[in-house]
């Protein structure tokens, strides 16, 4: 309980650090009269002026970086500014985040899913015949993977899968989960894919390590001495104390991938938090990128907390080892 | 450290995700992905018994032919990438027509949208992604392996609050940190390899510190200290030589996962100027029609893909050397 505590002042150290640096650092470049007139280049004066009071520009910086951050706790994220002629129009962010980051979440849902259902049967085959010809050409191939960039083969599939073959969907207007299944996953298959393939190669290898070590424990000999077969040694005996890494790694790569898959939600255009980011790169919406950040940044450290401690809580001997200490 | 003498690699990444002194230091995605590439087999094993081998020279050829090609572009007989030489005629209401042509044997990668040459483009675009690539991991690995090594070595204080300062860095998924730092700076090579750098220091610092830790308890490292030797000795003498081969062979790795950032970044429409050759600005552009001439993609793509191929397999065959070392104790 007492290392829980502690845990969860630290995340909100870092949290806290975290976004003073992102307000400081925009506030550092940015300049106060350029960001408005970077983000509504073509309105009047007066409107500026009207959007340099809404964000409070004229305030002591201390002062508006405790609004910023109470605003941004209690889910006010901000306003993205669309220039439309003379006037200025605003959406909230959290509009355009509640829309969006469902899509996300559903990518990277299928992504791990299916990186995950390809590398646990090749991770614990290619560990119980390690060294055969079989785990090397799998390897081989996982090699390879691991050297294809994500966008490479996105741009393939996009390509030749989407563009020329037209097999699968390439328009951005995906219909939602509930609403029509089938056109969805049509639509995800392709990004899925692309996010999933270097994932598959990662697992695959990270298994694999831990379970050819496993493999040699004597609990494993004792099993195989009793009589049972080597199926339910591998999937019952071997498979749970060999999987601590893998389900560390692929915790953390769900929050990675919330954020990191901003390039293949751009190719595709999947309307998810990433390609929002690329859009708000587009038309220099300097306080949404900040927002966004700070809000994926959020969920990536809160993520990676839980993995942290749901890590400590599967696994008996970093809870004794601390018991002890 | 488990009783099996188990590779480098796996020594990293066992400390990386399961050590006991994770408590202070919480984990990552990124250093974890590196270390995952170094944790499988030895590829390098698989395919050849000694030295290089084909695979490895191979690699070393492609790369020697890139940098090369790169650094001797302006001597090279290829058409300039930024004139339009085959330009045709503007149309009367002053647009230009759609000149983007397939490989040829004129133009072996084709030509883009505007009349230049791919191949040429690719050349030169070398110049400056392999700069950013190298460069910010040269600075990252010179500043995070330092970090690395004096946390990893001192565990008490400085240690923790090294520790920190990358945690917070490492707060960010790395990808949005150098979007984020390219927006507020500005998208010049300089800025985005100082973002690139900047989102690699922490990552090779972690890699750096767990490394140092797996070393400083060896006993020749108990014994330099109980003769007496001075910290900063014992780290330059005794520790970092040891840590200096897997941080090679990460460093390369590393490198490849750089110049695939760059491309990230330009496709997202965060990174170097358009105006600038670089991969991924090739890339960017093409991705306006990928239907009609996909050739455009497809060629800095390939070189890209080539590169990383490359670069992962020689990092692999470092990591192989420093094993013999290992084993040969």
């Amino acid at each position: 309980m007492r290392m829980i505590l502690s845990k969860v002042f630290r995340l909100v150290v870092v949290l806290l650090i975290v976004s003073f640096l992102s307000f400081w650092f925009v506030k550092l470049i940015g300049g106060n009269d350029d960001l408005v007139t970077k983000m509504v280049p073509f309105s009047s004066q007066e409107e500026k002026d009207r959007i340099r009071d809404e964000i409070g520009l004229q305030d002591p910086f201390f002062q508006q970086y405790v609004r910023w951050l109470g605003n941004f706790v209690t889910g006010d994220w901000g306003q993205i500014y669309i220039g439309a002629g003379q006037t200025v129009d605003s959406i909230p962010v959290s509009e355009v985040v509640a829309k969006r980051l469902p899509v996300s979440l559903e990518l990277m849902l299928y992504a791990q899913f299916l990186a995950l259902f390809f590398a646990i049967p090749f991770g614990i085959l290619t560990a119980y015949r390690a060294n055969t010809k079989f785990d090397k050409a799998t390897n081989i191939t996982a090699f390879g993977m691991l050297a294809l960039p994500q966008f490479v083969l996105a741009l393939l599939l996009a390509i030749f899968v989407g563009a020329r073959w037209g097999w699968l969907p390439t328009q951005s207007n995906v219909p939602n989960f509930p609403l029509n299944p089938l056109e969805n996953w049509r639509f995800m298959l392709m990004p899925t894919i692309a996010l999933a393939t270097a994932q598959i190669a990662i697992y695959m290898r990270l298994l694999r390590s831990d379970m050819i070590a496993t493999l040699q424990e004597d609990f494993i000999t004792t099993a195989k001495a009793k009589g049972l077969p080597t199926r339910r040694v591998l999937l019952r005996h071997a498979l749970r104390p060999s999987s601590l890494t893998l389900l560390t790694v692929a915790g953390l790569n769900v929050g990675a991938l919330i954020g990191g898959a901003i390039v293949i939600e751009r190719i595709f255009k999947v309307p998810g938090i990433g390609g929002e980011l690329a859009d708000a790169i587009f038309r220099q919406q300097t306080l949404e990128i900040q927002s966004l950040v700070v809000l994926i940044a959020f969920f990536y450290v809160i993520l990676n907390f839980c993995v942290d401690i749901f890590y400590s809580v599967l696994d008996p001997r970093i809870r004794h080892a601390r018991a002890v200490a | 450290m488990p009783e099996q003498s188990p590779e480098p690699g796996e020594d990293i990444i066992r400390s990386l995700a399961t050590d006991e002194r994770r408590e202070m230091v919480p984990p990552d995605a990124a250093s974890l992905q590196i270390a995952a590439v170094e944790a499988g087999p030895e590829i390098s094993e698989l395919t050849a018994k000694k030295g290089l081998g084909i695979g490895g020279w191979l690699a070393a050829i492609f790369l020697f032919l890139v940098i090369g090609s790169a650094i001797a572009a302006p001597i090279l007989p290829i058409p300039d990438p930024k004139t339009d030489t085959t330009l045709p005629e503007r149309r009367p209401d002053g647009t230009l027509p759609i000149v983007a042509a397939g490989p040829s044997l004129s133009h072996p990668f084709g030509l883009d949208a505007t009349g230049h040459d791919v191949l040429s483009r690719t050349i030169w675009g070398a110049r400056a992604s392999l700069t950013i690539g190298f460069l910010s991991i040269g600075v990252g690995l010179t500043v995070g392996g330092f970090l690395g090594l004096i946390s990893g070595y001192f565990k008490g204080k400085v240690g923790g609050f090294v520790g920190s300062i990358l945690d917070i860095l490492l707060a960010f998924p790395q990808l949005v940190l150098a979007i984020f730092v390219v927006e507020v700076l500005g998208h010049s090579v300089f800025y985005v390899t100082l973002a690139l750098a900047i989102v690699a220091t922490p990552v090779l610092a972690r890699i750096s510190r767990a490394s140092t830790l797996s070393w400083s308890e060896r006993e020749f490292v108990v014994a330099a200290r109980a003769q007496g030797a001075r910290h900063a000795r014992v780290m330059w003498r005794e520790v970092l030589p040891n840590t200096l081969p897997a941080m090679f062979s990460i460093a390369l790795l590393s490198v490849a996962v750089v110049i695939v950032a760059e491309a990230g970044l330009a496709i997202v429409g965060a990174g170097v100027d358009p105006s600038v050759i670089t991969w991924g600005n090739i890339i960017f552009a093409g991705q306006a029609d990928l239907k009609a001439s996909p050739h455009i993609v497809l060629a800095p793509s390939l070189v890209i893909f080539l590169t990383v191929l490359s670069l992962n397999y020689l990092g692999d065959a470092a990591r192989a050397r420093a094993d013999v070392r290992e084993s040969g104790l």
